[in-house]
């Protein structure tokens, strides 16, 4: 497995789905005119201020309480490693502190905004069927990838072989819930910290938050709060990518163009 | 690549860092998400190693929970909510404002205000109940068909039917007696 920076040239890794993304950074590395500094230093630039992306003002605490964010399972399904972030227990149903959930969301936002920014390969999970369609659908308006289906074992771990080919895996995992079903983790937890790659998860009180590298304590099943999360993460990626395109001096993508469309390929041909 | 797939040590920070350090991974294959993890690392180092905490938990309960409790205890709701609904307020919601407000003015003692509030609830629901009937029924247009008054109307002008058949007959019948009647009446003449 090669994964390279952008400014690697000849560059050896391949992406397995979009062939289109590779063509596109290529684009991005030729120096055009416009280019008023380097990528590089732009990057290290904004990795000084501390919200560079605005993710602050993209919601509020009543937003998340609006999507039911604050409940999670019942008192008996506790995992221990979630009690700092549990408020209490009403009636033996644990409430989560919005505070504490809004401040951990607001990091994962700017972690996927600088990763998106930077032209990163961001891939959603999810397990549960009635929100899979809902993340299917969001991740490809993100212009990035999703995985709602039952996980093959290596694939990150033996994708070389897998794939047949030299892979490129993503750049970031973001898990919109991280157990298989009730009992079980899912597999691309442990993966994705095998292949150093950073993940993002929604936890709920019967998770485990451990190995999630920006762990957001939240509800993970109800429709509500799934949509509420999608809809976020989607805005700090296009956040992060349209700068990426407005300091390289690049013409900005259409945006309708990545919810009109229905399939991988026309998608791929857009953008 | 040089890579270390122990995900049980240390966290994928000190893990890449120590290949960079030891010079197995070169500055320029440094993965992307390096220098963003750096500048903004999360709360709690993600390891796997990373011991549970036994804070308690703390169970959440209100003032007004004891009346409610009580509410709830001694009479049935038949009220049907709408969970999408968040404009209207419950019954027990209503209750307790009444009962807050009777506590607020003082005077009485809790079980008297308790059965106040009971008493000016039902009082609120009777004002509110009439007048919802009267709305729905200025929103019924008469002339209007609908499936259910279609029905009634079939059915009405069955029972006619029947009703007048039934008094057919029953002429019938009785002219018949007459007829009878009037037969024998003729018969005893003879």
């Amino acid at each position: 497995m090669f994964r390279k920076t952008f400014n690697n040239l000849p560059r050896l890794s391949q992406l397995y789905a979009v062939p289109a993304r590779l063509q596109n950074t290529q684009a991005a590395q030729a120096p055009t005119p416009a280019e008023p500094e380097d990528i590089d230093v732009i990057e290290q630039r904004i990795l000084k201020h501390p919200d560079y992306f605005q993710v602050n003002n993209l919601f509020t605490v009543r937003d998340l309480f609006n999507a039911r964010v604050h409940y999670g399972h019942k008192e008996g399904s506790l995992d221990d490693r979630m009690r700092p972030y549990i408020y209490g227990s009403r009636l033996g149903h644990l409430i989560f502190d919005l505070d504490k959930t809004a401040s951990h969301l607001r990091d994962a936002l700017n972690f996927a905004a600088h990763i998106a920014f930077r032209d990163g390969i961001i891939l959603f999970f999810n397990r549960n069927a009635i929100n899979a369609h809902l993340v299917e659908k969001k991740a490809m308006e993100a212009g990035e990838f999703s995985h709602t289906r039952f996980w093959r074992g290596g694939i990150f771990t033996n994708a070389n072989v897998q794939f047949d080919a030299v892979t490129r895996l993503p750049d970031l995992c973001i898990f919109l819930n991280t157990q298989n079903n009730v009992m079980a983790q899912h597999t691309a937890v442990r993966d994705s910290a095998k292949m150093a790659i950073p993940t993002i998860g929604i936890v709920d009180s019967n998770c485990n938050p451990n190995l999630i590298t920006y762990p957001v304590p939240g509800n993970d099943d109800s429709p509500a709060a799934v949509e509420l999360y999608c809809n976020l993460f989607k805005e700090a990626i296009w956040r992060g990518k349209r700068k990426r395109r407005e300091l390289l001096g690049l013409p900005p993508l259409d945006e309708t163009q990545f919810k009109s469309s229905r399939s991988r390929s026309s998608k791929g041909k857009s953008g | 690549m040089a890579q270390s797939r122990l995900e049980k040590i240390g966290t994928i920070f000190t893990r890449v860092q120590g290949l960079l350090r030891g010079g197995a991974m070169k500055a320029e294959d440094k993965p992307i998400w390096y220098d963003v993890y750096a500048a903004f690392p999360p709360k709690l180092e993600p390891r796997f190693d990373r011991p549970a905490s036994n804070e308690p938990v703390r169970n959440i309960f209100y003032a007004e929970d004891v009346v409610r409790a009580k509410l709830h205890k001694q009479n049935k709701s038949h009220e049907t909510i709408s969970l999408f609904d968040h404009k209207r307020r419950t019954q027990s919601q209503e209750f307790v404002q009444i009962y807050d407000q009777l506590k607020s003015q003082g005077a009485l003692d809790e079980q008297r205000i308790y059965e106040t509030a009971l008493d000016l609830l039902a009082e609120q629901r009777q004002k509110s109940q009439p007048e919802a009937v009267e709305e729905q029924l200025q929103l019924e247009d008469p002339n209007r068909s609908t499936l259910l008054s279609d029905f009634q109307e079939a059915d009405h002008q069955k029972r006619q039917q029947q009703q007048e058949q039934q008094q057919k007959s029953q002429q019938s019948k009785s002219s018949k007696v007459k007829q009878q009647g009037v037969n024998i009446s003729s018969l005893f003449k003879d």
